[in-house]
């Protein structure tokens, strides 16, 4: 027993494998035992493969094939026959995975017919009357793709494609609706015209049926005489003519009816690139034309409403774009996508990469990850576990406005909606997607292998929004990933043993399980056969929370299955178990980020806690020594805040009563007083009364103002010429009004 | 909210400001002392305050005094015929949603003969500022009674007082499906008069706005009770609806705070007889506008306007050809 531990120590701290302990795992075909329930996975079912609906820009531009079938079920699967419909759906939909799987091409109907004509081989009529109801209630079709080298790529083209129609088509619209104004202001100009009143073209108008019924050239010397007399100025002419070239001749997108021009019209642009260089300098040159587009457009709304004024915009508009357009203005644009190859990028492909996205122009780019077990560049043993291709995601992080999408291929249909949103994002954003599809890795399918490099943290799903709030907490998302808040997700696994029992236990997926399930790392692995199974293989996960002091008693050990799905222990040697606990750390920073166990967070709670505690215990201490008779003093508050509330309202000026005037704010506008004597009494900004000059008239007047007033807001005051006759009276009528 | 963008800022700046006198057109013709001046100051106020550029702004009216609005604003207008002013300001929305539009009615106009209208006007939503002039008499034909003349008021046509209960447009207009805007104001407040027209253009919708109005004339006394003793006026007050002035607040101690949200409270309201509401009764943001519901995302070109037109006028069209064939 000694023995075998000592060589198990042995291994795990220099990797040698003595044969007659312990094997070698190359050509076992070992696999995690997690793994175990997915070595068939066209019998599953899951997302994959999806369907790329067309004409879709809402989030139901992907969808799965079992989501279809499951809703096509819904509706069709009910009553009686409910479940044998469900049944025959089913089978034929394992059946369009397998053909998917099998690397079958083509649109979801195709694949559908192909499938049920395999089925219905010997197959019963009710298959086929199955099979029909259910297809008539599918509603969508698209071209299926399956979780493979190409999905990424694939995936993102065609949610870009989608946005980018949508967004042309409301270009489209904006343009056609300007074009459309401005030809009918140059119309309505020539309308008004010589030429447009010429009895000739009176003629043209009126048609062929009545041609005949008027006398044209009549018609034409009569209008002439009523030509306007203010002329179209020749310089808005010409403009709208430049403003109708420019948005003519535009190649941002496409024109419907180029096609019918051919050579007239420009061809559009292309957005779609596969090197940064490339996306870089065509954004560059199409620059100035974009510049000259957006302020033709600026110009023709202006035009349209008819607010241009030379002297005001031509000077505002010479400079027009001279800072560039802000991430308002190139919206409406098309952005540009351009799809890379981590491992094909050299340094220079990355140093564009980087200008790309600090640059805020809107480029999208998708880097597609197929190897994060790749051998370091170094050389011989250092393991550099998707360290290359997860620095850009974090870099990008932290240039602050760059949306940064990080996921595995299988994760990408739960993304689906954050794929959207990256795209309509103003700004650079970057895709980073690991595939799983490395041919050098392991033989497991690509769904799978992304699948684990997800689950293990090697590579884990998150997304960075900077326009979905002002903190980290709005912008990160990290909750996609499973069991946030553990190291390494914990999943349920039961086995049986020798004597046939059921056996169930919890298992960690760390990292060393998916660097295990790659063959390049076989070496790090050690089989030990079953009659040499002792206390001292701890599984990975407690060994990395365990301390290590001294020579180590334990060492690590994971559960694998067999081609056979039997169970076998491997032991892993100490560099897998530091990369792991690498991975765990960067792990950590990442649930900082997302806000799980923020050790921020947790200072101020403890720190919080700790005061609240010593509060507490004061007052117990306090409550325990005082007699309960002594009063606790409080704070005066309250009165004080009351006084304050009660402060009074603005204050009206104090007025004498001897002193004419009117309450302006309350005149209801009704002329009484101004059509009595105007010089005295006026109009304010707002049509409200006051007394304009109070020498201008009688206090006779005043008075019977004030009586004539509806609202009764003119007083009279005391009469200023004690010589005015009448005055006994006067004051007599005053008084109800002072 | 979101930023502006350059281009929206150069757009937008060299707007025009406009003076009252940009919209006064010609001296009022009513009565002096009439109600209708004070609502003429309030919206040409409120025409500056909101910088609506007179070339897109239309007011449209029907018959009556109220109905001479139109006259005395320098923008577009539209003097229609007696009771249809909804309609014709329908039409005018439909066809130019662009343009900012307000309707002036009178008691007569709008409760009597334009009374079907006004309900379909209310249902169907439209984004339009209506004000009804509500004199309670018809004015412009010399005192004859109209629907919301009071029980009992002597008139030419009514000599020995009016016989019936005076109609009340508020619980009227709150009783029809789609309502969405329904306030009263009244001449002498000014301040609230301006604060009222204000909101309810500010309302996407139609706003219906009571005007209780004077007519000095014909009934100078008919308001005197309110006027002369504020505590007979209540002012509706809410975070969500209009806010009073100090000043407001010291004259008018009858006040009643009301969420404008709650259309029950505000049938109770409107239909109290004890003071006169004044301020806004109902407000629902989210009703849908009809030109909103109906609106086309089709470029109106030419060739499609001659096309509907042609399809319209088919329909009335007699083909001597086809009706040969058919006699035969």
């Amino acid at each position: 027993m000694e023995a075998d531990i000592q060589t198990h120590v042995a291994f795990f701290l220099t990797g040698r494998r003595p044969s007659e302990h312990l094997d070698a795992v190359d050509g076992l075909e070992l696999r995690p035992a997690l793994f175990a329930g997915y070595r068939e996975l066209t019998q599953l079912r899951y997302d994959f493969p999806l369907v790329l609906v067309a004409d879709r820009a809402d989030k139901l531009f992907v969808q799965s094939l079992s989501g279809l079938t499951d809703s096509a079920l819904g509706v069709a699967a009910r009553g009686s026959e409910g479940e044998r419909i469900r049944k025959h759906v089913l089978r034929l939909e394992q059946e369009i995975r397998t053909l998917a799987a099998g690397g079958a091409t083509g649109t979801f109907s195709a694949l559908w017919d192909k499938a049920a004509g395999r089925l219905a081989k010997g197959a019963d009529k009710s298959l086929e009357d199955s099979l029909r109801r259910a297809r008539a209630a599918v509603k969508v079709d698209g071209e299926v793709a399956d979780c493979d080298a190409a999905l990424p790529a694939r995936l993102l083209r065609h949610a870009w494609s989608a946005v980018q129609k949508q967004k042309c088509e409301g270009f489209r619209k904006d343009l056609d609706r300007l074009v459309q104004k401005l030809s009918d202001i140059l119309k309505a100009d020539f309308e008004r015209s010589e030429a447009g009143r010429s009895a000739k073209h009176l003629k043209a108008s009126v048609g062929t049926g009545y041609g005949d019924a008027f006398d044209f050239d009549a018609m034409s010397r009569l209008l002439a005489k009523a030509l306007p007399k203010d002329e179209f100025p020749e310089s808005r002419r010409r403009r709208i003519r430049k403003l109708l070239a420019v948005l003519g001749a535009q190649q941002f997108f496409p024109s419907p009816d180029a096609a019918a021009k051919k050579a007239a019209a420009a061809k559009p642009y292309s957005f779609l690139f596969e090197h940064c260089a490339d996306a870089l300098a065509a954004f560059r040159e199409r620059m100035p034309k974009l510049i000259e587009l957006a302020k033709a457009i600026a110009i023709a709304e202006l035009e349209i409403d008819g607010q241009y004024s030379e002297s005001k915009h031509d000077a505002l508009f010479e400079q027009f774009g001279g800072n560039g357009l802000d991430p308002q203005d190139l919206a409406p644009f098309p952005d540009y996508l351009v799809c890379v190859n981590a491992e094909k990028m050299q340094a220079v492909e990355h140093a564009q990469l980087m200008e790309i996205l600090s640059s805020g122009l809107p480029i999208k780019v998708l880097l597609q990850i197929d190897d994060i077990l790749e051998e370091s560049p170094n050389g011989e043993g250092s393991l550099t576990v998707g360290m290359r291709s997860r620095q850009i995601a974090n870099m990008a992080i932290g240039l602050n406005e760059v949306y940064v999408l990080q996921s595995s291929s299988s994760n990408l249909f739960q993304f689906r909606e954050r794929m959207l949103r990256g795209l309509t994002y103003r700004g650079p954003a970057l895709f980073s997607v690991f595939s799983g599809a490395s041919a050098k890795a392991s033989d497991l399918p690509p769904y799978l292998m992304s699948a684990a490099a997800m689950e293990s943290r090697a590579f884990p799903a998150f997304t960075y929004d900077p326009s979905a709030g002002p903190n980290w907490a709005a912008r990160f998302f990290l909750e996609a990933n499973s069991q946030v808040d553990l190291d390494w997700p914990i999943q349920g696994f039961a086995y049986e043993d020798e004597q046939h029992q059921r056996v169930s236990e919890d298992l960690a997926f760390t990292l060393v399980d998916f660097v295990a399930s790659d063959r390049r790392y076989a070496r790090h692995l050690a089989r030990v056969p079953r009659e040499k199974w002792n206390g001292s293989m701890i599984p990975v996960d407690e060994s990395l929370t365990r301390e290590r002091k001294g020579l180590p008693d334990k060492v690590p050990s994971l559960l694998m299955v067999d081609a056979n799905n039997v169970l076998q222990k491997v032991i892993v040697d100490e560099r897998l178990i530091r990369e792991a606990r690498r991975c765990r750390e960067m792990w950590h920073s990442l649930q900082e980020l997302g806000g799980v166990h923020n050790s921020h967070a947790e200072k101020l709670l403890a720190r919080e806690r700790k005061a609240w505690e010593e509060r507490m215990q004061q007052e117990a201490e306090a409550h325990t020594a005082v007699a309960p008779a002594a009063a606790v003093p409080t704070a005066p508050a309250a009165s004080a805040a009351l006084a304050e509330a009660s402060a009074p309202a603005a204050q009206e000026p104090e007025r004498s009563p001897d002193e004419a005037y009117i309450e302006t704010a309350r005149c209801s506008t009704c002329n009484e007083c101004t059509q009595l004597n105007g010089k005295m009494f006026a109009y304010d900004a707002n049509k409200q009364a006051y007394i304009a000059d109070i020498n201008a008239g009688t206090y006779a007047q005043l008075v019977e103002a004030a009586e004539s007033c509806q609202v009764s807001v003119i007083h009279p005051g005391k009469p200023r010429n004690p010589k005015e006759p009448g005055l006994e009276e006067l004051l007599k009528r005053a008084e109800p009004f002072l | 909210m979101n930023m502006m963008s350059a281009t929206e800022c150069l757009l937008q700046m060299s707007d025009e400001h406009f003076e009252l006198e940009d919209y006064q057109s010609g001296v009022p013709r009513w009565c002096t002392g009439c109600g209708d001046n004070a609502i003429l100051a309030a919206v040409q106020r409120l025409c500056r305050d909101e910088g609506l550029r007179p070339e897109k702004t239309v007011f449209v009216s029907g018959i009556g005094c109220s109905s001479r609005f139109p006259h005395y604003m320098k923008t577009y207008g539209f003097h229609g015929i007696h009771g249809r002013a909804l309609p014709v300001a329908e039409g005018v929305k439909m066809a130019r949603p662009d343009l900012t539009v307000f309707v002036n009615t009178g008691d007569g106009d709008c409760c009597s003969i334009g009374a079907a209208h006004w309900i379909h006007a209310i249902r169907y939503n439209m984004n339009l500022t209506v004000f009804l002039h509500d004199n309670q008499i018809y004015g412009l034909t010399k005192k004859q009674a109209s629907p919301t003349t009071p029980i009992g008021t002597k008139s030419n046509t009514t000599p020995r007082g009016s016989y019936l209960e005076a109609l009340n447009p508020l619980t009227v207009t709150l009783g029809v499906q789609n309502v969405s805007f329904v306030a009263q104001a009244v001449d002498w407040i000014p301040e609230l008069l301006f604060d009222i027209v204000k909101a309810a253009y500010h309302h996407k919708g139609l706003s219906f706005v009571r005007i209780v109005q004077r007519c000095t004339e014909w009934l100078p006394k008919a308001f005197d009770p309110w006027m002369h003793d504020p505590n007979k006026v209540q002012l509706l007050h809410h975070e969500n609806g209009l806010q009073l002035s100090a000043g407001l607040a010291r004259i008018y101690k009858n006040q009643l705070q009301h969420d404008p949200s709650d259309i029950n409270r505000a049938r109770e309201i409107a239909s109290g007889s004890d003071s006169m509401p004044v301020g806004i009764l109902y407000r629902n943001p989210d009703v849908p506008c009809y030109e909103d519901l109906r609106h086309s995302d089709k470029l109106r070109t030419p060739d499609l306007t001659r096309a509907g037109l042609n399809a319209e006028l088919d329909k009335y069209t007699v083909w001597p050809q086809e009706a040969k064939e058919k006699v035969a």
